[in-house]
């Protein structure tokens, strides 16, 4: 690009200096564009002290809904809103847009941790703040920073402070897949349990301990929003070397400190943040920003436990296409054991599920990598760092391997949500005049062609941050050498995700 | 700055670099649209398609482009619902009856009771046929695959998928060649 152009083009451009001051690159790859400065309203809204209540508030309300609909509504779920708007419409939306391009802006409107926040701060709006240097700790509840919490509000297990609760929640969850997904009484108990411990969990360990370590949808969330074209980031790193306050992390009058345990001024990856907006209105300084950024922005997976949720996730999405949007009609009779009693084939169902996801699928990959590692020579990279990096590429093939899976869904199933929001607990209302609507599947013999583009997307963002981790881990010269095998690893899953929706 | 210099990082390295990307990738694609095996000639199929809980027997249909397709449905439990992807027809299936009840969905309200589906499978590809009257927990993943050769798709994609393995493989080695 010449000069020229360069200085006439409003995009950004690595190296340059023509930069909007609402643009800024963090290095010389990456560009960000500082939404707060672009728009300001939406910086004076996420400032709003009841931005979340307003948020969470009507999900709770709807939520409730689902559930009455779920308990007194027509068992036949494609008839009920409980399963037609979570699990057809939420979770298209989920995966298809609120993660890639919101992050886990799901976290700062779900319902779940509605009652236990609620009596962690005894407030849904205000803030109960101490000034540490007139008022003594003392008093009711605990003082944690600079806000003052109730409830036991005990340390979350060190040795627990990852996600392998959530990876195992979320397989054993997604075993009883068929159950939950068609059954709205099912649905109910599955919900009602995780708002019920969610809630428990908040009067026991601080803060936001449940969503961090045990909510078997954060998991994935957290792996995949690493993805997102959205972040929550300082917008100068000195500043918040030289702010004294702390205040994002230790809270102050006008903000809980964060509730994640992050340190939003240090926070350099979109896993552990749930996007509620408190640092922004901590900062005194006004450095906190919400920006958009290049898709696969943040491409480091800390340790075993993330790079498990990416195996599991990259699993549990080639076993769903397999049972749900396959011709097998035995295999789904093997999930569906509630119905066909046919246990045999249920325990394999599983075994095969666990040790796919479990073993098999991450021996695999250490092969291709050690292969790598070894194709590569000598190298001072550890097993395990190459091991992690080279799990990256997980992360964007599996969450577009997820939305092929279901788009077709959305598609074929749309039409169900114009019924239900008639007719929500399928007895006989006609509430807008859509619920006699026939079932009209969307488009439904181009599902193959749009799975398989989403798989090439995945396919492409997957080698391309692949290469580059592979470059940061053994330089330029040895990165070809050590991804090749990987490399091929993740082309072949592709083809067989090609083979599943296209052959 | 040389665009080769700054390993393909400028306007000129990138746009080259893409259009060797692009051109790998959709030589690749071409290559198995042009390799699909054609169809043979047609002919006249008749299938007794089986539905039952949640399947059909076939669970996969294999057809020509050009077959005259005949299809007599038999449901084993409940009523079922045959909706074909692509070819404008579902059947409605009471059990253990020989007849069913045929409609188009793009015209609504026209229902016709026959022994027989007959069509002309003249979209290749694959398609799929599914459940359409509600049948019980798993109906709505209840499905079989209608495949008409010339399935092109299936080497198209293989063609792409490899393409980005092959397209970003030379991207890289010819940029390590430049420097």
């Amino acid at each position: 690009m010449s000069t020229r152009s360069r200085q006439a083009s409003p995009e950004i451009v690595p190296g340059s200096h023509q930069i909007p001051d609402t643009l800024q690159t963090v290095d010389a790859k990456e560009w960000r564009l500082d939404l707060f400065r672009c728009a300001p309203p939406l910086k004076r809204i996420a400032r709003l002290r009841w931005f979340q209540f307003a948020a969470v508030f009507p999900n709770l309300l709807i939520f409730l809904l689902f559930i009455s609909a779920g308990i007194f509504g027509t068992p036949v779920g494609n008839r009920n809103i409980m399963i037609i708007f979570v699990w057809i419409l939420w979770w298209f939306l989920l995966i298809s847009a609120m993660v890639p391009f919101a992050s886990r802006i799901w976290c700062a409107m779900c319902p779940f941790p509605f009652f236990g926040e609620w009596f962690q701060r005894r407030a849904l709006v205000r803030v109960a703040a101490i000034d540490p240097k007139k008022e003594k700790k003392g008093g009711p509840g605990s003082v944690i920073g600079r806000n003052r919490y109730f409830g036991l509000n005990r340390r979350w297990p060190k040795a627990l402070s990852n996600i392998w609760i959530q990876n195992f929640l979320f397989l054993a969850l997604c075993t009883f897949s068929a159950l939950f997904l068609t059954r709205p009484i099912v649905s109910v108990v599955v919900l009602s349990s995780i708002f019920l411990t969610a809630t428990i969990f908040h009067l026991i360990y601080r803060q936001r301990a449940f969503c961090n370590y045990v909510c078997p949808v954060s998991g994935f969330l957290s792996l995949y929003s690493m993805a997102s074209m959205l972040e929550v980031r300082s917008r100068d790193r000195e500043v918040c070397d030289e702010c004294k306050e702390k205040a994002c992390l230790a809270g102050s009058e006008r903000a809980w400190g964060c509730p994640w345990f992050m340190y939003p001024s240090k926070m350099e990856r979109n896993n552990y943040c749930g996007l509620c907006m408190e640092c922004v209105k901590a900062c005194a300084h006004d450095n906190m920003t919400v920006n958009l950024r290049p898709f696969c922005s943040d491409t480091r997976l800390k340790g075993y436990d993330e790079a498990w949720k990416a195996f599991i996730m990259l699993s549990l999405a080639t076993t769903y296409s397999i049972i749900y949007l396959g011709p097998w009609g035995f295999l789904k009779d093997w999930a569906n054991i509630a119905e066909s009693g046919k246990w045999g084939g249920f325990l394999a169902y599983t075994a095969v599920l666990w040790a796919s996801a479990l073993l098999l699928v991450p021996g695999i990959y250490y092969g291709a990598v050690w292969i790598g590692k070894r194709l590569a020579g000598d190298c001072e990279v550890s097993f395990k760092d190459a091991f992690l990096g080279l799990a990256y590429p997980l992360v964007p093939l599996g969450l577009l391997a997820w939305i092929a899976f279901s788009f077709p869904l959305m598609l074929v199933n749309g039409s169900y949500i114009l019924m239900t929001l008639s007719d929500p607990f399928g007895w006989g209302w006609d509430l807008l005049g859509t619920s006699h609507i026939a079932w009209t599947p969307v488009v439904p013999h181009w599902t193959p062609y749009i799975q398989v583009l989403f798989l090439l997307v995945g396919l492409y963002y997957a080698l391309t941050t692949g290469y580059a981790q592979a470059r940061k881990l053994f330089g330029s010269e040895a990165a070809v050498k050590a991804f090749t095998p990987v490399a091929i690893l993740l082309t072949a899953c592709v083809s067989c995700f090609a083979w599943l929706y296209g052959g | 700055m040389n665009p080769v210099e700054k390993g393909g990082r400028s306007g000129h390295g990138r746009l080259w670099n893409a259009a060797l990307f692009l051109a790998v990738v959709s030589g690749l694609g071409t290559l198995g649209f042009v390799l699909a095996p054609a169809a043979p000639a047609p002919k006249e199929r008749s299938i007794t398609v089986r539905a039952h809980r949640y399947g059909y027997d076939p669970k996969i249909i294999r057809v020509n482009r050009g077959d005259r397709v005949r299809l007599r449905f038999v449901s084993e439990d409940v009523t079922h619902g045959f909706y074909l992807e692509g070819y404008d027809l579902d059947v409605s299936i009471p059990p253990m009856h020989p007849s069913v009840e045929w409609r188009k969905p793009s015209q609504p309200g026209k229902l016709k009771v026959i022994d027989e589906v007959a069509f002309t499978a003249d979209r290749e590809g694959k398609f799929r046929y599914r459940c359409s009257m509600t049948c019980g927990f798993l109906h709505p993943f209840m499905l079989g695959e209608f495949i008409v050769s010339p399935n092109r798709l299936l080497p198209v994609s293989l063609g792409l998928t490899w393409g980005v393995l092959v397209g970003g493989f030379l991207v890289v080695v010819l940029k390590g060649t430049h420097k």
